[in-house]
């Protein structure tokens, strides 16, 4: 019986320490992926600022500007001038609806086979 | 078993077979506790020997967190970055764990052949536990080091500040030295407020920090900076600077001053008369002092806008007969007064105000001390405490005086915003903010008036070249030369000139101050006095400018008609 329980125990102490042998690789192996993953993490980080500090100097006004100089030309473009401002007091106002009504009635009274403007063009002497 | 015998025929005394295994068990269980003691006191003692060991986590000095800190982003009011943090490789050694230094100098030398061998030889020998061989190197370069394998050499990433913007902020910006904290600029006044506070810390490595927004406008700063250097070398002049400020929320929107410097390479800030014209030069502000004279004059009461002044003879102090540049000869009014930029009827209107009553308004607008502001490069004014009655005098008309441009065009800002004291800023600022911190220093008719005279002085005075550029943008100022002082005496041909204006002045949104040093004439049909350089300057910036900060052009009449105050309609 005792020998027994031994036997058992010692076959439990076994599985136990491979166990804690399996867990403790299996732990250094994350750990080694970790610092991978930290040093990849920092380089690309790295690499974002330079980039980013790229776009900054790619979009300050004082490298746009010229660069539109050197191509005024094809891009036709200068800094505004004053002239080139309206104002909505300018506008015109919107011309008058066309009459549809009488163009309407001139239509029919044509299509009638009555020419009213020949008819006042003939009460004017215009021919 | 133990066989006692006695010689006298005694007891034979036997021992039991279970007191034997219990006195052997009893002997085995001490060896036992023995064992076990000795291996537990053993495992302790390593325990409180690694306890022991103190790890070295400083540089020279200093934690590696700080070396490593980064600094919040710089943002413009538009968010446009105009100070970023970049990361780069820097090259350490450990010389306790190099094993051979003179194979590690000459291989390190193959790919940093600038360094210098009994140098790098002196830093690799000893027991350090860390030495910097050379800071803020290129990716490529950590690659080739790298690829040598030499123990007990390695890279650390530190962050670096890098200006996008150039030399275009410099005076703004200002600069950071290798370990990342600011020297001068703005990057200064962060350190004193909290970045510090947060790099000692420790917190401000891979914490995205909020970043710092400014007042300034990026691209009103470039318009300003470019016209700047084009003025340098249009006038062939030693210096330039301008500032432009909202009059409304004192926000600085561009500040300029040429000759400036890379921050990029803070060995360029060291070279001469780079300084920051606008804060930290005190000039004499010359004829747009005069626009403060009649302003306190005007709000006093002591003269009105249709007052009469005889500027027919110059005025005699002792020895001293003060005259003026292009004399009329006549009595004029006060616009004409203005508008001639007359020397002697200026002084008639500060007697009339009484010396001390000036020499209090200029205390009142501030002109006795710095400017509450947050670079750290300022200067103190130069202006007498006490004022004789030439000294006044002089001072009406802005010589006898020093002070810094940044003092004009605050105090410009405060005639043409309905006559209240806003402090400048280089940090956003809403109205609400601002408007907690005005102080009245003019009445709301005597921002009135001068908005007047400065408009009629574009119209028809010193400011007709700034508004044939800036026509529809209902701009204005004053002009002033200042003669500079060569040996002990005033010299005519060596000249400051500065323009102070505000725009639109039909609702003022912008004061704006430039100065030319020493400038030339530009074709021999132009002169050298202020309207030629630094009025034409401040026309081509309005020009530029206003439609970025959306002030429409209108040539109407009427608005300008507006501005004549009722006194004089």
């Amino acid at each position: 019986m005792i020998r027994r329980i031994n036997i058992f125990l010692v076959l439990t102490s076994i599985a136990m320490l491979a166990g804690v042998y399996a867990v403790k690789f299996s732990i250094e192996d994350t750990a080694r992926h970790r610092t991978e993953l930290i040093a990849l993490i920092d380089s690309q980080e790295g690499e974002l600022s330079i980039l980013k500090a790229d776009e900054a100097v790619l979009s300050q006004p004082g490298h746009i500007e010229p660069i539109i100089k050197r191509h005024e030309v094809a891009l036709a473009m200068t800094p505004v001038r004053q002239e080139q401002f309206g104002a909505f007091e300018a506008l015109p106002m919107r011309p008058a609806k066309p009459n549809t009504e009488a163009m309407d009635s001139l239509f029919l009274s044509l299509e009638a086979g009555v020419d009213p403007i020949a008819a006042i063009l003939e009460l004017e002497g215009i021919e | 078993m133990a066989l006692l015998t006695e010689p006298l025929g005694g007891t034979i005394a036997l021992e039991g077979a279970r007191k034997v295994r219990g006195n052997l068990t009893q002997a085995r269980i001490r060896w036992m506790i023995l064992a076990m003691v000795l291996g537990f006191g053993l495992v302790g003692g390593r325990l409180v020997q690694l306890g022991m060991v103190v790890p070295d986590h400083s540089i020279e000095g200093q934690t590696r967190d700080v070396i490593t800190a980064t600094r919040p982003p710089i943002l413009d009011r538009n968010g446009l970055e105009m100070a970023v943090d970049i990361r780069v490789p820097s090259l350490f050694a450990e010389p306790r764990r190099i094993i051979d230094v003179e194979e590690a100098v000459r291989d390190l030398r193959t790919v940093l052949p600038d360094l210098k061998e009994d140098w790098l030889r002196d830093r690799l020998t000893g027991d350090k536990g860390f030495v910097w061989v050379q800071r803020e190197l290129t990716p490529a370069i950590q690659e080739r080091v790298m690829r040598l394998g030499i123990p007990g050499v390695d890279f650390i990433t530190e962050s670096k500040r890098f200006y996008p913007a150039m030399s275009e902020a410099s005076h703004i910006l200002g600069s950071t030295n290798i370990d990342n904290q600011g020297i001068a600029g703005i990057e200064r006044h962060m350190d004193s407020e909290n970045v510090a506070l947060l790099q000692d810390l420790g917190l401000a490595r891979g914490n995205a920090l909020a970043p710092v927004e400014l007042s300034v406008d990026m691209r009103v700063q470039h318009v300003m900076h470019e016209q700047l250097s084009d003025a340098m070398t249009r006038y062939q002049a030693i210096a330039a600077a301008g500032v432009m400020m909202d009059v409304h929320t004192g926000e600085i929107v561009a500040m300029a001053s040429l000759p400036d410097f890379n921050p990029n390479e803070p060995a360029t800030a060291l070279v001469k008369d780079t300084f920051n014209r606008v804060t930290s030069g005190i000039f004499e502000p010359g004829s747009t002092f005069k626009t403060v004279t009649v302003a306190g004059a005007l709000d006093s009461g002591a003269v009105s806008l249709t007052d009469q002044f005889d500027a027919r003879f110059g005025i005699r102090f002792g020895r001293f007969t003060i005259g003026d540049f292009h004399g009329k000869h006549r009595i004029l009014s006060l616009p004409e007064v203005f508008k001639y930029s007359s020397n002697i009827g200026t002084i008639r209107i500060m007697q009339a105000m009484g010396k001390d009553n000036f020499r209090e308004f200029l205390t009142r607008m501030g002109f006795d001390e710095r400017v509450p502001f947050e670079l750290p490069e300022m200067r103190l004014p130069a202006v007498p405490e006490t004022l004789s009655e030439v000294g006044a005098a002089t001072v009406s008309f802005g010589h006898g005086l020093s002070v810094s441009p940044l003092h004009l065009v605050t105090a410009y800002a405060a005639f043409s915003n309905g006559g209240n004291y806003v402090p400048p800023t280089l940090y956003k600022r809403d109205a609400t903010e601002a408007q907690q911190l005005y102080r009245r220093v003019v009445s709301p008719q005597t921002s009135e008036a001068i908005r007047y005279l400065m408009r009629l002085n574009a119209l028809e005075g010193s400011g007709s070249q700034m508004n044939k550029a800036a026509a529809g943008y209902r701009a204005g100022g004053k002009t002033g030369t200042a003669e500079k002082v060569v040996d002990g005496r005033y010299s005519s041909n060596k000249v400051t000139n500065f323009f102070a204006s505000a725009f639109p002045l039909d609702n003022p949104r912008y004061a704006m101050v430039i100065m030319v040093d020493e400038p030339k004439a530009e074709n021999p049909q132009s002169g050298t006095t202020a309207g030629w350089n630094a009025g034409a300057i401040t026309g081509r910036i309005v020009q530029r400018v206003a439609p970025m900060l959306g002030i429409a052009p209108d040539f109407s009449e009427a608005i300008d008609l507006n501005l004549v105050p009722p006194a004089l309609r």
